[in-house]
Parts: structure tokens; C-alpha cells; sequence
């Protein structure tokens, strides 16, 4: 139970539970039940910037805990932080869109949730060879590629918002076999390997719980 | 002691001759006499080319679901050689049966007439076929029973004629229905099957033991995807239902109709893989020790995406293995699995000794159900 295929099967049960977690979040049933209003919107792109403007910053560290026989995997994770280290930005701007006061995101203090998790990622990024962080990856990535252009079309649908108020959900629905694909080579780096394998379901396990506390957290 | 388990017979009833796709809305009727604009897109989308209606050209019903029940539970007992005054045990299975009160093993069992015996009624969508066999194979199991049938069917069509939609919120202006109603009108269709059970197999043909049957609710996490009794704003409000507001009332509500939610149902979708990923972990379903593979959802309706999915995830059964009538013979909710496995049966594939994996999803609030079956 530790090659690709098996971590892969293991993770998608991660996920959807995560789903499921989600599903029953306040907010997400405000979302579903077509009870969302523009503070709930806002609330949840000030929860969602957090996490947004930390993950550039907990991939680059763990990059550079990474050692020379992994130099691929290392050069992947530096790509995957610059690619994605500004949109934060794009979260900011899509919350002025919906007429909100700039400083209010920016001068937002961090849920108990979205400190769990911040806490928890920079401590797995400092760790030698933070291999299990891709099970973090595989939540969070999966939440960019399955869940955020769901909940931006609900928002938008909902709230008759702009494109400009939604670009970072929108945005981030990228295609889902390709997804899929860059992270099965990303897996195969470190794989098969017991150790890493169950690392790296473990820490999915914890991502996921604590992104859903952020979500459970959020109030308008 | 417990006891193995057979199915010895299995039985189907197809109302009528098969209606094409261009006369199908003769049968169930046009909403203010107009064509639906959804109707073709969700066609090609389900793939149904042919669907049986237990209602004729005009729209007037020639047999109930008690009828259809009954039907398909004489077949299935004189395909196991068996007759009425064998059968100890029924469990009936349907979405909607023709009373709201009493059960509607109660009326199955009376158009069945014979005998006295003991009942079981079990009502949710599509997965209520295997809560009934579940329910037979545990009587069975226990010693309860030598002889249990459990039967599906279905009756949708009554739900779609015109007078279910028209004069209702679920109505526009210019008499168009919405999607959440229309879809399933060109969906669902009529007819019941039927599965007997024994504690022992036939000697002169080939029964399917039963290994298990799991079914897996998710309704802890989910609204209602597919439902009828509430309007589509009120459903997560169960003191907003149809019998708090009166049937007059609930009706102009649009809240008597069966209704679907698309966008949940992508999410329920990919919350019955991982119910099936987990089973494939914890090894209860081996994908390489499957020889065959019933699902009551067509291949070519799961996305691209949750295919590749499987196929990464060592969990696919090749589509080499799938067997479906779903295009012949429509979708009919909980009594497809049974007419399913009815066809197959016949068809002559099956071999001594090969796996029958059944899968049921069912969109209502999320469930799946599986039984995993061995040719003896």
C-alpha cells in the first residue's frame, strides 16, 4: 500500500470526506441553500487570503528543505511557489470589486482556523525532506481545481457580482486531468516508499481538517 | 447458524412495447401542449434510446406499481421454479408507491395474493432495491426465511404528465418548466424487477451467491439532490414541506413534483467514487477479481476526469466488463438494477465461478450501495 496508485486512492478518500466536511460548514450551506449574502462573500475571500498568501511562502521554505537527490522535486515546488505567490493580490482586488475598503482585507486578522493551519504548514515545511507537504498540496490544489470555480459561479450566480469581484475563484479552475497528472510525477519522486506514503496521507488527513476549521470559522 | 445465500431467480416486467425518444413525450405529455427545450439535451446526455411507460399514447395508465411489482416477483419465482405458495418473506422496493398509506409491500402483496407472509416496504430512489435485498438476504442469512424475493418498481411517468407541473411555481411565464423539473421527465421511465432468494443453489442452472451487500449513506453531509415534497427554495426546511403546507398549497408551491439539483449532483458524484475508492483501500472490493460490473449509471455519463481518476487509482473496472441495458430499456430508478441483471443473466455471459459487482448510487441524499455476487 505505498506505490503512486495506492497513495493516489488514499488521497481522493482524504478529499472527499474533506468535501463532505466542507458541505457542512456554515458558510458553504448558506453557499448551497442560496443563503449567501455580500457580507458572507466578503468574510470568505478575507478567510480564503490567509492561506493564499501563505502557501508561496510555506512552499519556498519547503524547497529549501529539500536536499540535492530531490533536486526535481525541489525545482518543482520553487516553480509552483512563484507561479502562485502574488495571488493573494487577485483576491484583494476581487474584494474592492464588491465595494469593500481595501484595508479591511489587508489589515484582517487571522481565524483560529487559518492560524491551525498556517501554524501547522510552516512547521511540516521545516522539517528535512517535507515529502508528506504534497498531501497538503493534493487538498489544497484540489480545492483550486474542483471547488473554486464552483463556489465562484454560486457567489456570482447568488450575489449578481461582477467578473471583477470573482476572478480568484473563477480563476483557479484549471483543468482537473492535468491537475491530476503533474501530481502523480510529483508523487513518483518520492515513491513507492512506506514511510513517505504514509506521510503523506497523514498530512492530507491534517490539512484538510484544519482548512475546514478555517472555512467552519469564518463569520460574517 | 448462518447460511449461505442464492439467488436462484430473477425476473423482470416491461410495461408495453419500447417507446423511441421521438414519441416519448405522447406518453407523458407535453407541459401546456409545448415541446420541452431541455428534453433533447437531456437525451443525449443520459443516452437512452428506448424507455418502457406503463402509461399508453395518450397518457392513460394500464397498470400501477403494485401490478409491475407483482409482475416481475411471479417472474423471478418461476425462473427460480418456484411459485407464489414458496415465498416466505418479501421486501418491497420504490421511490414512490401508489398509496402514501399503508406500505407499499401491502399492495405489491395483495396483487401477488397466494399466501400470508411476512412484508417489508423500503422507500428511497434507486438504492431502496438494495435496502430490499438486503432485507431478504439477511432473513434468508439468519434462518428467518428459506424463500425471500425482494422486487422494485417503478411508476415514474404518472409523476410527469401535465397536471403535475402546470399552474405551479416550477412553471414560467411562457409555460416552460424548469430544469430542475424537466430533466427528470426525460429520464426516468417505468417498470419493476425482482431477485429471489434461497438457502440453497438451483442444481440445474447457475445461482449467484451473495458475498455482501454494503450500502453507504452520505445524507449527513448533503441537502437533498433529488427529491420530491418540498419546492426547490424550501428544501432544506422540512417544516416547509408539502404536508405542513397542505397538498393545494404544495402543489402551486411546486413541491409535490420529483425534482434534481445538477449542481449538487457533481458534488454527490464525486462523493460516491470516494465511496468506492475507500471500499478498493480497505480491499472489500478487489477491481482485478471483478468479472463483471452492473452499475445503474451509464459509463459514458461519469466525466473524463473521474474515469482517469480510477484508472490512476488502480480502481477501474475496464469498460470491457460493464454491462448495461440502461440505452433499451430506460432508466427505472430502483427496479433497474434487477431488470439489469435480468438481461445479463440471459444474455449467456456469465461463467461458474466469475464476480458480479452491482453498484447502485443513488443522487435522493447521497447514497451508494454495492453487492458483490458469485456464480455457483
Amino acid at each position: 500500500m505505498h506505490d503512486v496508485a495506492d497513495v493516489l486512492r488514499r488521497l481522493t478518500v482524504v478529499f472527499t470526506g474533506f468535501e463532505g466536511r466542507l458541505e457542512q460548514t456554515p458558510l458553504i450551506r448558506k453557499l448551497t441553500r442560496g443563503r449567501f449574502e455580500m457580507d458572507d462573500y466578503r468574510a470568505f475571500l478575507i478567510g480564503l487570503r490567509q492561506q493564499v498568501k501563505d502557501g508561496a511562502l510555506w512552499m519556498s521554505r519547503a524547497a529549501s528543505n529539500i536536499d540535492e537527490a530531490h533536486l526535481e522535486l525541489r525545482s518543482k515546488l520553487m516553480r509552483h511557489a512563484v507561479t502562485e505567490h502574488r495571488d493573494f493580490r487577485l483576491l484583494e482586488a476581487d474584494y474592492v470589486a464588491t465595494g469593500g475598503n481595501l484595508a479591511a482585507i489587508t489589515g484582517a486578522e487571522k481565524n483560529i482556523g487559518s492560524e491551525a493551519l498556517s501554524a501547522w504548514m510552516f512547521h511540516e515545511a521545516s522539517k528535512p525532506n517535507p515529502f508528506g507537504l504534497l498531501g497538503a498540496m493534493w487538498i489544497i490544489e484540489g480545492l483550486g481545481s474542483i471547488k473554486a470555480q464552483e463556489w465562484g459561479r454560486l457567489a456570482q450566480q447568488r450575489l449578481s457580482l461582477p467578473d471583477t469581484a470573482v476572478r480568484f475563484l473563477l480563476y483557479h479552475g484549471e483543468n482537473d486531468s492535468q491537475h491530476i497528472e503533474e501530481f502523480r510525477e510529483m508523487l513518483g519522486l518520492v515513491l513507492p516508499d512506506e514511510t513517505t506514503a504514509k506521510r503523506i496521507v497523514r498530512t492530507a488527513e491534517v490539512t484538510a481538517r484544519l482548512y475546514a476549521l478555517q472555512i467552519e470559522e469564518i463569520a460574517a | 447458524m448462518l447460511k449461505d445465500v442464492f439467488v436462484t431467480g430473477v425476473g423482470s416486467h416491461l410495461p408495453g412495447m419500447p417507446v423511441a425518444s421521438e414519441t416519448m413525450e405522447d406518453h407523458i405529455g407535453r407541459i401546456h401542449g409545448k415541446p420541452s427545450l431541455l428534453g433533447r439535451r437531456a437525451l443525449r446526455w443520459n443516452g437512452i434510446e428506448t424507455r418502457h411507460y406503463a402509461l399508453d399514447s395518450h397518457g392513460e395508465p394500464f397498470d400501477t406499481n403494485a401490478g409491475m411489482s407483482a409482475k416481475a416477483t411471479e417472474a423471478a419465482l418461476d425462473n427460480a421454479g418456484l411459485s407464489i405458495r414458496d415465498l416466505e418473506f418479501l421486501a418491497t422496493a420504490t421511490t414512490q408507491g401508489d398509496y402514501l398509506v399503508p406500505g407499499h409491500a401491502t399492495a405489491v402483496h395483495g396483487a401477488l395474493g397466494g399466501r400470508s407472509m411476512e412484508i417489508a416496504s423500503f422507500q428511497s430512489v434507486c438504492g431502496s432495491s438494495l435496502m430490499a435485498a438486503k432485507a431478504a438476504w439477511l432473513n434468508v442469512l439468519a434462518g428467518q426465511a428459506r424463500v425471500a424475493a425482494a422486487c422494485a418498481g417503478e411508476f415514474s411517468s404518472r409523476w410527469f404528465r401535465p397536471s403535475f407541473y402546470e399552474g405551479t411555481a416550477l412553471v414560467d411565464a411562457k409555460g416552460r418548466a424548469r430544469a430542475e423539473a424537466d430533466f427528470l421527465r426525460f429520464t426516468l421511465s417505468d417498470g419493476a424487477g425482482a431477485i429471489v432468494m434461497e438457502d440453497r443453489p438451483r442444481t440445474s442452472a447457475l445461482s449467484l451467491k451473495v458475498d455482501f451487500i454494503d450500502i453507504v449513506s452520505l445524507a449527513d453531509r448533503f441537502d437533498p439532490c433529488m427529491w420530491a415534497g418540498a419546492s426547490v427554495d424550501n428544501r432544506t426546511d422540512l417544516q416547509k414541506g408539502w404536508a405542513f403546507a397542505g397538498p393545494v398549497a404544495a402543489h402551486a408551491q411546486g413541491a409535490i413534483a420529483l425534482l434534481q439539483d445538477f449542481e449538487l449532483l457533481k458534488r454527490v458524484i464525486r462523493a460516491w467514487v470516494g465511496v468506492y475508492l475507500e471500499k478498493v483501500d480497505v480491499k472489500r472490493i478487489v477491481p482485478d477479481a471483478v468479472d463483471w460490473l452492473l452499475c445503474h449509471y451509464s459509463a459514458r455519463s461519469l466525466r473524463e476526469e473521474i474515469v482517469s481518476l480510477l484508472e490512476k487509482t488502480d480502481a477501474m473496472i475496464p469498460q470491457q466488463k460493464w454491462f448495461s441495458n440502461l440505452a433499451s430499456v430506460g432508466n427505472i430508478g430502483a427496479a433497474s438494477i434487477w431488470v439489469m441483471l435480468d438481461e445479463f443473466l440471459k444474455s449467456g455471459r456469465l461463467q461458474r465461478g466469475q464476480k458480479v459487482l452491482c453498484v447502485v448510487p443513488e443522487s435522493g441524499r447521497a447514497l451508494v450501495g454495492f453487492m458483490l455476487l458469485e456464480a455457483v
